[in-house]
């Protein structure tokens, strides 16, 4: 086994057998690190809790809710006011957070009286909202409060309310991926079959596993609408609270984050015999593949081949521009879970980058022997890395940027390595055919940047020569291009509007009624 | 020959490793299952024999099947020169191969979880 010993773990050894390096002619079955354990003592982790997985990566990008935390106040405030889950009805989940602010006092006396206050009080103050998620966390779940009998009691006394329980403390599992799977098997529990839905398309999908990141959910629902299909809910992102309790009636669960909620795409196949087809958003190959599956399985085939081919006539030369200027960067691809599968292969096949790492912070197994298939040899792989080791792989493999989330991304930048937020993005949406242009633009930026040029520059000991001038992006990064390439008349920069949203917003579709209704009228 | 079908059988196994999810499900009995519906069909494609998708999880596997026809057809142009007998051997080495890969060769611990 390829197992990679940083000299700053070899005081956890545990930590050896979390990290390989893909050498040639080795596969799956000869290089895969151990991963979704409990995080080593000693081991300062990247991770988030149970909670965090349960509420702030699939809960809350729900739009038309209030998510309530019963804990301190800490646990609500200090994660989600950074996430960029937008949605269409003016960012209600993003502009309110609750939680019953438990205190000492609480631990000791019991906090059902505070939290069914709380729940009241929320209502009342949002009488348009009608919906609730309620969430466990360490402190409320270590003292034992029944937050589902208090749920109960509420709706009880409110009959117009619903509200969902999510029993996912923080402790509740190795990393934010055992509250994933909490939350994903308690809302089929709970609520999946509760509302029947209108049913308007012969052709209904369920998105699952997609959060609305800087609007990703709603490029892509553009096209499944544009092919004539309704989008019966999405799991969870911009998703509607009543649309995810009818998501039983759909045909087929078009399944984008495998990581974060392919647990409730398996249970629909057991439970409502429903398929799960897995897509790829990101990357123009991937993303026409994925358009063309579900266009097949509806047989719709050629709805799909109009989009795709528009498209890509109108973003390809675009893409190229960048790619002709990113070719063999080194990227670290060191993002939460389903990035570095989703990204590995494309940004190198279509960008012409070299991803020198991958990393997951709460991957399994299974999320790291795609990362790994994707990648190529000579790649290191990490599970759960902590900060050192991320230190010492940049000082080792010396990439020219890093993909990874804000925590880490600040350690790169102190390294003088400029890093994007692959988790919130920086100018997203980065799915769909124009996102992955804006992807393409935003490492352009990052890596080109003049004043990230200047953070090579110590002005404390560097001589710094007073013939310097002020370089543009363009001046660094066309340097070494051919004339075929800096004049061609083909390829362009960026020419999509700076809020590429709007025109989704709002915008009517095509009646594309099927035969067989057309018939039946 | 031996070598020459081994060879060809690396190509379609990079291919579908670099570019496809189906094989990954997260437990061993979908894997087998995944592997065993997409490949056949797409074994059947390649034939030109008839293919199974009344249900919608036969839908399912025939839609990757599809792509993953499309794609061998388009990439590995010695497929054109082969005969029905000898694409079935290949695509019963490469089921095989992918079996033993995201299956009975497999690294992951998770694979035999009781539970989803």
């Amino acid at each position: 086994m390829p197992y990679h010993e940083f000299k700053c773990s070899k005081c956890i050894p545990e930590r050896k057998k979390h990290a390989v390096i893909k050498g040639a002619g080795e596969d799956l079955t000869s290089a895969l690190p151990l991963g979704y354990l409990n995080t080593i003592p000693g081991s300062i982790s990247e991770r988030g809790c149970a909670y965090c997985g349960a509420k702030h990566v699939i809960g809350t990008p729900m739009k038309d809710v209030i998510h309530m935390s019963h804990g301190p106040v800490g646990c609500t405030y200090d994660t989600w006011q950074t996430k960029r889950y937008i949605s269409d009805n003016d960012n209600f989940q993003l502009k309110y957070t609750y939680a019953t602010d438990m205190k000492e006092k609480h631990i000791i006396f019991g906090a059902e009286k505070l939290l069914k206050q709380n729940i009241i009080e929320a209502f009342k103050a949002f009488p348009n909202i009608k919906r609730m998620t309620l969430y466990q966390t360490c402190a409320s779940a270590l003292i034992g409060d029944d937050i589902n009998a208090i749920a109960q009691e509420v709706m009880d006394e409110m009959p117009d309310v619903d509200i969902f329980v999510c029993n996912s403390p923080g402790f509740g599992g190795p990393s934010q991926s055992g509250g994933h799977h909490k939350i994903n098997i308690a809302w089929i529990n709970q609520k999946v079959g509760n509302v029947e839905p209108k049913i308007t398309s012969d052709y209904v999908i369920n998105y699952v596993g997609e959060y609305n990141i800087q609007g990703d959910q709603e490029v892509m629902v553009d096209y499944f609408k544009r092919m004539g299909i309704q989008v019966l809910s999405t799991f969870t992102g911009n998703g509607s609270y009543d649309d995810l309790r009818a998501m039983h009636r759909a045909h087929l669960n078009v399944l984008e984050c495998a990581r974060s909620a392919e647990y409730i795409c398996n249970e629909l196949k057991v439970r409502y015999g429903t398929p799960r087809l897995d897509i790829d958003g990101f990357g123009f190959e991937p993303l026409s593949a994925s358009l063309r599956k579900v266009g097949l399985f509806f047989g719709i085939e050629d709805r799909a081949q109009a989009i795709i081919d528009e498209e890509t006539a109108r973003w390809k030369p675009e893409l190229d521009w960048y790619k002709e200027r990113l070719k063999g960067k080194k990227v670290c691809l060191w993002p939460g879970g389903s990035k570095l599968w989703h990204w590995a292969h494309v940004i190198h096949e279509e960008m012409g980058v070299e991803v020198v790492s991958v990393y997951t912070k709460f991957g399994h197994q299974g999320d790291m022997e795609k990362g790994i298939s994707r990648c190529e040899e000579g790649a290191l792989a990490i599970d759960d890395p902590n900060e050192l080791e991320g230190i010492e792989a940049m000082e080792m493999l010396k990439p020219d940027i890093i993909f990874t989330g804000k925590r880490p991304g600040e350690v790169a930048k102190k390294l003088r390595i400029p890093y994007l937020n692959a988790h919130a993005y920086h100018n997203g949406p980065w799915k769909g055919y124009e996102g992955w242009v804006r992807f393409a633009r935003d490492i352009y930026n990052a890596i080109y940047s003049p004043i990230h040029q200047l953070a090579f520059v110590d002005i404390s000991k560097d001589e710094i020569s007073s013939d310097t001038k002020f370089l543009t992006q363009k001046m660094i990064s066309d340097v070494n291009l051919s004339e075929e390439v800096t004049s061609s008349s083909e390829l362009r920069e960026y020419t999509g509007k700076y809020d590429s949203l709007a025109k989704l917003r709002g915008k009517t579709y095509p009646d594309l009624t099927s035969p067989k209704q057309s018939a039946a009228v | 020959m031996e070598d020459m079908m081994n060879d060809r059988i690396g190509q379609l196994v990079d291919y579908i490793m670099k570019k496809c999810l189906w094989q990954f499900h997260s437990r061993s009995w979908d894997r087998e299952k995944q592997n065993e519906g997409i490949l056949t069909k797409t074994m059947q494609l390649l034939c030109g024999e008839p293919v199974e998708t009344g249900t919608p999880t036969d839908k399912c596997y025939w839609v990757d099947a599809v792509c993953l026809a499309d794609a061998f057809k388009t990439r590995y142009l010695w497929l054109a020169t082969m005969d029905k007998a000898e694409i079935k051997l290949l695509m019963q080495g490469l089921k095989d191969r992918m079996d033993y890969l995201t299956i009975t060769g497999s690294l992951n611990e998770e694979l035999n979880d009781p539970h989803y």
